[in-house]
């Protein structure tokens, strides 16, 4: 969808993710790293558990569909390559701490003068500007500052993050959006601007509104293990399978009731309940709550019915019994589970990149989406460190190879 | 002043809940002519998600809605009427893109899959997102962002290493798939513009999460590695986690990435000889020693006021940060900077909270253009200045039960 495009990719670790959504898309993304290679490349898991900046998972993670040349941007003569290339490009991703670029003389004002269409995408930690604009961060640190953190965990301990850094994530994806939104009007006026992405308001999102809940009195949403506290009530989600954990959404309403009415059926045909346990209006449960018909302690009674029912089966029963059944039931999957799911197989989701260098293919997470014109394609394995910077450098900037060894044997590339 | 930046997309909305809405509230906060269908015999869930403005909840008192829906127009119409379903077409015709989150299979049901309605509109893009995809043994599968996160892998890695999955919080996929399914659709109307073509586009929510995972999944595809729960523990940040502090359940995020780090964090704790404690002098022997770590800085943390914590932390350039509920964020002086929370008139409320658009274009800033509608607010206005219906046909319409 995007082919006609170029993406100078300037993310040192924030954000890399937004790049390779572009590139998924079809543009293409020239990731831009300092000589030795991106920070990201430093952090493991490594293939075979060897560290080696081509080896690293997180960056294989987030770099498909780029390539990838290294140009030292403290020095002049990086920054002044850096400038031809954006003379040509549709699109640069950064993620300084506020002020580094404007130092460079790398900033918005002063590539827009050079190229008045660029679209200039700035992924911080909390935006351009602003009271905490460079404070320190890290995934945790973000999660706290945006809400989420607060909501997860366990009641009796300290709330909690997910195992693998989400906040730039989230901070990424979002600004992909933000700049084809950009690059949607310059298609009309021509002219490009600046994005300014913040990674604690994209996280945000993920308080599912509980952000304004003090705004309109009403309380916070209260941490409950795999599940959630409101005002009274507290609504389990996770409940033990024979073989590890599933989640079901037990709750009330003319949108979700029937499936609960359809589990409550389930389990008292297997004797997990009594027919007036069974028979309970769970359309209109929560308002009988509200008038005091139904207490919020009869929630928690059939919510150990509930877990005491499936604790004697498997997740896969559970998952069959789901679509059997039409109920709202999931299994809590493991990693292994999620590559070897008999769906995401029948979609062709996962793709393999090949890794000569390496000499092994890999299976990677495969198109965010199905498009039916124009599909998504896993072009490129992730770049070696500096490995298109004779084709882009050379190729494409007109340096011959005595340039490119004395830019190397000065540390530039 | 510039015009809006989408100012020229017309969407017709299709979706409910929170994945779908989220990504229409973006291009509408960027100017996009959003047209959303609700019924009033099936109504958006989000009308029954906390936070209320009152309890007991009624249609339009939950904030959930306002927040994913302002700035929309709505229509409610009846779709098993013939009527209602000529409207529908007609909007298919008006639009850009129409989106849908229904059950993979729905809209086939109700004849209106893409091949149905490229035929009144050929250039249409159409976006499908439902949890597990259009197509393979689970996409007639219904479901929530928290089956979605548990199904993906999430769950798994977010709990305790001796208790069972905590989280994450909520929907938590509907809180991913916005992004991809606003950068696709955007993406695919500049095809379009070039090309002329239009498209369908099935954006399976579990799908664009996993790449929310990446490090974890190539860990098993290529390690074959299955990561565990690990509490907060981070593998290279030590001190990281989240320590308790004076008053109830409030807390303190903390995340010391090198030795320069935990030597500013010991010099805030008042014990600057930490960093030659052999305990803790490399970032090896604080990952070994992290349980009496944490009970350091607990200690410290235990003592204080989370705010006067962050402050003390930031200042000598540690990561660290409240772990904020709604009051910390209504009033963070960066979110107040950013003007996070906006107020919009409503009707019944007086004024609505809802949260601003989470990215700031320099030229064509986002702006929220009014309250989420409540139901039927926007019937006359869609059916006379969109669709161009005179006054006799909105009767015949009203009499035949198609705006339901």
């Amino acid at each position: 969808m995007l082919s006609p495009y170029r993406v100078l990719d300037l993310t040192r670790s924030r954000g890399h993710l937004c790049g390779q959504i572009l590139g998924d898309l079809g543009a293409d993304v020239v990731q831009v790293e300092p000589p030795g290679g991106a920070p990201t490349r430093r952090r493991g898991p490594y293939v075979d558990d060897v560290p080696h900046p081509d080896r690293s998972l997180e960056w294989w993670a987030v770099s498909r569909n780029k390539r990838g040349v290294t140009l030292d941007l403290e020095r002049a003569r990086g920054r002044e390559l850096l400038r031809r290339m954006v003379a040509t490009a549709d699109f640069l991703i950064e993620s300084e701490t506020p002020g580094i670029q404007a130092a460079r003389g790398l900033d918005y004002d002063a590539l827009a003068a050079v190229n008045p269409r660029l679209v200039y995408v700035s992924i911080t930690p909390f935006g351009q500007t602003g009271p905490k604009a460079t404070w320190a961060d890290s995934d945790l640190v973000l999660l706290a500052a945006g809400g989420p953190l607060r909501l997860a965990g366990d009641e009796d301990r300290a709330p909690l993050r997910v195992g693998v850094p989400q906040a730039y994530a989230h901070a990424a994806a979002e600004a992909a959006g933000a700049a084809l939104v950009a690059h949607h009007e310059r298609a009309r006026s021509g002219r490009g601007q600046h994005v300014d992405v913040s990674a604690q308001q994209a996280v945000t999102l993920a308080t599912q509104s509980y952000l304004l809940s003090s705004a309109i009195g009403f309380p916070d949403a209260r941490r409950i293990s795999g599940g959630v506290g409101m005002g009274p009530l507290s609504v389990r989600f996770v409940h033990p399978a024979s073989d590890g954990h599933v989640s079901i959404t037990f709750l009330f309403g003319s949108s979700v009731g029937p499936f609960t009415r359809r589990l409550m059926h389930w389990i008292a045909d297997e004797g997990g309940c009594d027919a007036a346990t069974r028979d309970k209006d769970w359309i209109r449960f929560f308002d009988q709550m509200f008038s005091g018909e139904e207490s919020f302690a009869e929630v928690v009674r059939v919510q150990a019915l509930v877990a005491a029912f499936t604790r004697t089966k498997t997740k896969a029963e559970l998952l069959r019994a789901a679509v059997e059944r039409d109920l709202l039931i999931a299994p809590v999957a493991t990693t292994r589970e999620v590559v070897e799911s008999a769906q995401l197989a029948a979609r062709d989701y996962w793709r393999e990149l090949d890794h000569p260098e390496l000499g092994r293919t890999v299976r990677y997470p495969g198109p965010f989406a199905r498009a039916s014109a124009t599909p998504l394609r896993h072009r490129r394995r992730p770049p070696t460190v500096g490995e298109h910077n004779r084709e882009i450098l050379g190729g494409e900037l007109g340096l011959d190879d005595a340039d490119l060894a004395r830019l190397a044997a000065e540390g530039v590339i | 002043m510039s015009e809006a930046a989408l100012a020229d997309v017309k969407v017709l909305d299709l979706m409910w809940a929170i994945a779908g809405p989220a990504a229409t509230r973006m291009l509408a906060d960027y100017g996009a002519t959003v047209v959303r269908v609700e019924s009033t015999t099936r109504t958006d869930i989000c009308r029954t998600v906390a936070p209320f403005h009152e309890l007991p909840p009624e249609p339009e008192s939950a904030v959930v809605f306002h927040n994913m829906n302002a700035g929309k127009r709505m229509i409610t119409l009846d779709l098993a009427t013939p009527a209602g379903r000529e409207v529908l077409l007609d909007l298919v015709r008006w639009a850009d893109v129409v989106t849908e989150a229904y059950s993979a299979g729905t809209m086939r049901t109700l004849g209106f899959d893409y091949e149905a309605l490229r035929a009144v509109n050929p250039s249409l893009i159409m976006l499908s997102t439902c949890l597990m995809g259009q197509t393979g043994p689970l996409a007639s599968y219904a479901g929530f962002g928290n089956l979605a996160h548990s199904i993906t892998g999430f769950g798994a890695l977010c709990g305790w290493p001796d208790r069972a999955p905590a989280g994450p919080f909520g929907a938590y996929t509907d809180y991913i798939a916005p992004r991809f399914s606003a950068a696709a659709i955007l993406a695919a109307l500049d095809h379009r513009r070039r090309t002329g073509e239009g498209q369908h586009i099935d954006l399976a929510q579990a799908e664009a999460a996993i790449h929310f995972l990446g490090p974890a999944m190539l860990d098993y595809t290529v390690n074959g590695r299955v990561w565990a729960a690990a509490g907060n523990a981070d593998r290279d940040a030590v001190p990281h986690g989240v320590y308790p502090a004076a008053g109830d359940d409030r807390w303190v995020a903390i995340a010391v990435r090198d030795d320069a780090e935990f030597a500013a964090l010991a010099a805030v704790l008042g014990d600057p000889a930490l960093t030659r404690d052999p305990r803790f002098a490399t970032a090896e022997a604080r990952h070994a020693h992290v349980e009496a770590l944490d009970a350091v800085v607990a200690a410290w943390t235990t003592a204080r006021d989370p705010h006067e914590a962050e402050a003390a932390l930031q200042a000598a350039g540690v990561p660290a940060a409240v772990v904020a509920g709604s009051a910390d964020l209504c009033a963070d002086p960066q979110l107040v900077h950013r003007e996070h929370v906006r107020w919009l008139t409503h009707p019944t409320y007086g004024t609505t909270p809802v949260e601003n658009a989470r990215s700031r274009l320099s030229r064509t800033p986002a702006a929220v253009a009014g309250a989420a509608p409540t139901l039927g607010r926007d019937n006359h206005e869609v059916l006379e200045a969109i669709l161009g219906y005179d006054a006799d046909r909105i009767t015949d319409l009203v009499a035949a039960g198609a705006l339901g």
